[in-house]
């Protein structure tokens, strides 16, 4: 079931198409620049200047570059007479001119910031592109920071990611295509991938995705990821939203197709399988058993996160049985005062801590640590005082939610901080046996999963050995040659498996 | 929509099915941590439990109680009637036998607590010498939870291998094996204190004889292997060899710590059962008294046959007391069961032949180290 009309009419495209699409330059100056206003609803920063004897110019201010439309159109203008459009595109000295006799072409190229020029009597118009789009400086990653590797993260500018992209893979087997999406907003959308690597079949798995995408407006990339996912109704994200670009640089040498969205700092990778979202660049980056142990870490936090209070929950309403004897006297002396039964006492607090945790996340940062102040003592030490609460409660939840910090997506964190709520219901109805089913729907619904296509349980189901080396541990890097079959690249090893250091003699 | 049938499903199972479990909400039961059975009046079970109850006022305290009843269960419902809290079983850790309701037999409380899902296996089973409930009742100067006391004094004991095993899982294992009988601790009160005072002998699940606490390490080292335990002998000096003779004119104490024990049964005569016993003791010397000189090979070794020869004696006299009580704890019958084909044993069977059993007994003890301490 696809929620997302993903069909689009071909009807409705075709009957509109011919009668726009292929009407012509006005030769008379008035009549163009009347069909330009017509045509953009005559806005006011659309600036039209006339060159005599024969020439107009007409941009919108907001998008051009003063500087190069002064000094390399303007001056050029100025000094040269110009009679036909092939004489004046030969004199413009910027890179990016071209000559089109269409109306539409040349509407598209002034709202993408081009300059148009047109010669009263010729029916076609120079379209010269100095577009300027403002953007903020590079800076470093936010929400995926770390301590040892790059620090710069993609930011909301198409050809600024571009160029970072590929100043990590200087290579011409680096592919991009340029997709428009969005009937209004016309976002342009880049489809990256290494050529000789990236499978074909999954290249146009996603053009053919992207391209039937009937959207009204596109702003963000995490929409066209939920999108374009194999099951957009399940939680647990598909492809991964990354604004590290040697994130993303490492995903398309393992073969993986990334997706760049204009006005977007999340780039997209895909396939991507349910381990990979818990590993994290830095990974690559440190020594393969500290960098295990981290990941060992991760997924022990995930474990925890997702289950220590459910399991709080089961153990004091059900199995009183499974608690250790020398944690039996605090633990029942700590709830002798709670009114509340353990779930409702469990979930009090988690929307507590999530409450926070929101607060935190919308209040200006000026005012932020107030949060910490009030969540910290005044809640916490409070709530216990108070008898409405458990203090191992209070540990348990809060090691839960740190945890749940610990997964290096935030995509994947919030599913974590989701899914423990109907655990910890189903551990306060049926005990053991409702995480039991809770887990077992899990991992059910984990192992239907798919992305692209590629299972996303891989390489644990189906079992690849070979690829569990950097699954939730990550071996020598000459034992991880192998690229994930996940992504079904065309070369099946990073480099040749030998070892690298010869045997001593 | 079909695939929506299955979002209903647990959602309507969560609705019909909710309630259906039987909540025990920590801070609303009672925990029995100990349960001691005594022979009662009238033929009935008195029964003593101590049990943890968590009061918002007292923190927590511990309630000895004690019933009578016919049932173990119509116990629990009697304790009930005295308690704000529900009483519950699946903390309890110890069950006590009064030395009475011992040697009348225990194969009721073995098969109800076995059967008892929230009973857990590994739950130790005592005797006690005399009756249970004063010993659980006596108001000890500093033992706070008399229940938690007696676990952790057994459990201890069990974990340094000073006492044999006795969980309910091993109990049931002895009781139902054809070839082996039961075997418990023995506690008893000493002033302020609550120690192990011997190892109960059963036969049929009932108590029939004793040993001190001393020689559970026979016991053990016949049972089972031996890892950890620390052991200490007198060596009279009549047994000692000659070469340590000269050094003292007294008795010899040695304490030594036996790293490893190994023992081998086999069965040599099926027709009338003769088994080869070979013991085989790693062990590091940790203290004699008076001193020898352990860093000469020939003294060592002469320390060496001296306790070898003292363990063969002491195994001897563990084994024939069991004999004469006919209490196979060490597990003859399942070797010889093992060993014969159609041996079609039964108790009764094998318990005439473990009377008149010959055993053979080499025990092989290597020192290891000396002067190591630990």
């Amino acid at each position: 079931m696809k929620p997302f009309n993903q069909n689009q009419s071909p009807t409705a495209m075709n009957s509109e198409a011919p009668t726009e699409n292929l009407e012509t330059i006005a030769q008379a100056q008035d009549h163009f620049i009347q069909s330009i206003k017509d045509a953009t609803n005559n806005p006011d920063d659309l600036i039209i200047q006339s060159f005599p004897p024969n020439i107009t110019l007409i941009y919108i201010d907001n998008l051009v570059d003063d500087q190069t439309l002064n000094n390399n159109i303007i001056a050029d203008l100025q000094n040269k007479p110009n009679d036909t459009p092939e004489i004046l595109m030969a004199a413009l000295s910027i890179p990016e001119v071209t000559v089109t006799s269409l109306l539409i072409k040349a509407i598209e190229g002034i709202i993408n910031g081009s300059v148009l020029l047109h010669i009263e009597g010729y029916p076609q118009v120079v379209i010269a592109n100095i577009a300027s789009r403002e953007s903020r400086a590079l800076s470093t990653p936010e929400n995926e920071s770390q301590v040892i590797g790059t620090q710069v993260a993609f930011n909301e500018s198409l050809s600024t990611n571009i160029s970072l992209i590929r100043r990590y893979i200087v290579s011409p087997d680096l592919c991009n295509e340029k997709i428009k999406i969005g009937r209004r907003t016309n976002t342009a959308v880049t489809l990256l991938y290494m050529n000789g690597l990236a499978s074909d079949q999954m290249v146009n798995t996603v053009r053919q995705r992207l391209a039937s995408l009937d959207l009204d407006a596109l702003i963000d990339s995490a929409v066209l990821a939920e999108m374009i996912d194999d099951n957009s109704l399940s939680v647990f994200p598909q492809m991964l939203l990354t604004e590290r670009p040697d994130r993303f640089c490492d995903g398309l040498l393992d073969g993986k197709i990334g997706v760049i969205v204009d006005g977007s700092s999340m780039a997209i990778i895909c396939p991507q399988s349910f381990t990979e979202f818990f590993q994290s660049q830095e990974d690559q980056n440190l020594r393969w058993q500290i960098a295990t142990f981290v990941r060992l870490l991760r997924l022990a936090a995930f474990f925890l996160s997702v289950y220590l209070t459910p399991f709080y929950v089961a153990a004091l309403t059900f199995h009183y049985e499974v608690i250790p004897q020398a944690f039996l006297v605090p633990l029942s002396e700590s709830r002798a005062l709670v009114p509340f039964p353990p779930i409702f006492e469990a979930l009090l607090l988690e929307i507590i801590i999530e409450l926070l945790r929101e607060a935190s996340a919308r209040l200006p940062t000026k005012i932020g640590q107030t949060i910490g102040i009030v969540g910290g003592i005044v809640i916490g030490t409070a709530a216990v005082q108070a008898g409405i609460t458990s203090n191992i409660l209070l540990i348990i939840i809060a090691l839960s939610a740190l945890a749940s910090f610990t997964s290096p997506s935030y995509m994947m964190g919030n599913v974590i901080r989701l899914i423990r709520f109907p655990i910890i219901i189903l551990a306060g109805f049926w005990g053991f046996y409702g995480i039991m089913l809770a887990v077992c729907f899990i991992l059910v619904h984990l192992l239907r999963q798919s992305s692209l296509g590629a299972p996303y349980m891989s390489p644990f189901y189906p079992p690849r050995l070979k690829e569990m080396r950097d699954s939730i541990i990550r071996m020598p890097i000459p034992l991880t040659a192998k690229r994930p079959a996940l992504t079904r690249s065309k070369d099946d090893y990073k480099f040749d498996p030998e070892p690298i250091k010869p045997k001593k003699s | 929509m079909n695939k929506l049938k299955y979002f209903y499903s647990p959602l309507l199972a969560l609705v019909l099915l909710y309630g259906c479990v039987e909540t025990n909400i920590l801070d609303k039961v009672g925990l029995t941590t100990l349960v001691g059975y005594d022979v009662g009046t009238e033929k009935k079970i008195a029964a003593t439990v101590v049990i943890r109850e968590v009061n918002p006022e007292f923190q927590s305290n511990v309630e000895v109680l004690t019933t009578e009843n016919d049932t173990s269960k119509g116990n629990r419902i009697e304790a009930n009637h005295q308690l704000s809290k529900k009483v519950v079983v699946g903390q309890m850790r110890v069950v006590l036998f009064g030395e009475e309701l011992a040697k009348e037999g225990l194969r009721y409380f073995i098969d109800t607590n076995l059967e008892n899902a929230s009973v857990s296996n590994g739950i130790y089973m005592a005797v006690v010498e005399d009756r249970v409930a004063p010993l659980l009742e006596y108001e000890y100067e500093n033992i706070e939870d008399i229940g938690q006391h007696i676990f952790r004094l057994i459990e201890q004991n069990i974990e340094q291998e000073y006492m044999i095993s006795s969980t309910l899982h091993e109990v049931a294992r002895d009781y139902y094996s054809v070839g082996k009988d039961v075997a418990m601790p023995i506690i008893k009160r000493d002033k302020e204190l609550v120690k192990l005072s011997g190892v109960a002998l059963f036969k049929d699940g009932k108590m029939v004889s004793r040993l001190p606490a001393t020689d559970s390490f026979y016991v053990k080292i016949v049972r089972d292997t031996f890892k950890a335990g620390l052991y200490e002998t007198i060596l009279h000096h009549e047994d000692l060899p000659s070469a340590l003779q000269k050094i003292t004119t007294d008795d010899m104490t040695v304490a030594f710590d036996a790293i490893h024990s190994k023992r081998k049964v086999t069965l040599v005569n099926a027709a009338n059962p003769e088994f080869d016993l070979n013991v085989k003791i790693k062990a590091r010397i940790l203290e004699t008294y008076p001193d020898i000189n352990q860093g000469d090979p020939k003294s060592v070794a002469a320390l060496e046959k001296a306790i070898q020869n003292k363990l063969a004696k002491e195994l001897e006299k563990v084994i024939a007391q069991s004999q004469k009580v006919e209490s196979d704890i060490f597990g003859f019958g399942e070797i010889y069961r093992g060993s014969v084909r159609h041996a079609q044993l039964t108790k009764e069977k094998w318990h005439e032949m473990y009377k008149d059993m010959k055993v053979n007994i080499h025990v092989d003890f290597v020192v290891l180290r000396n002067g190591v301490f630990e």
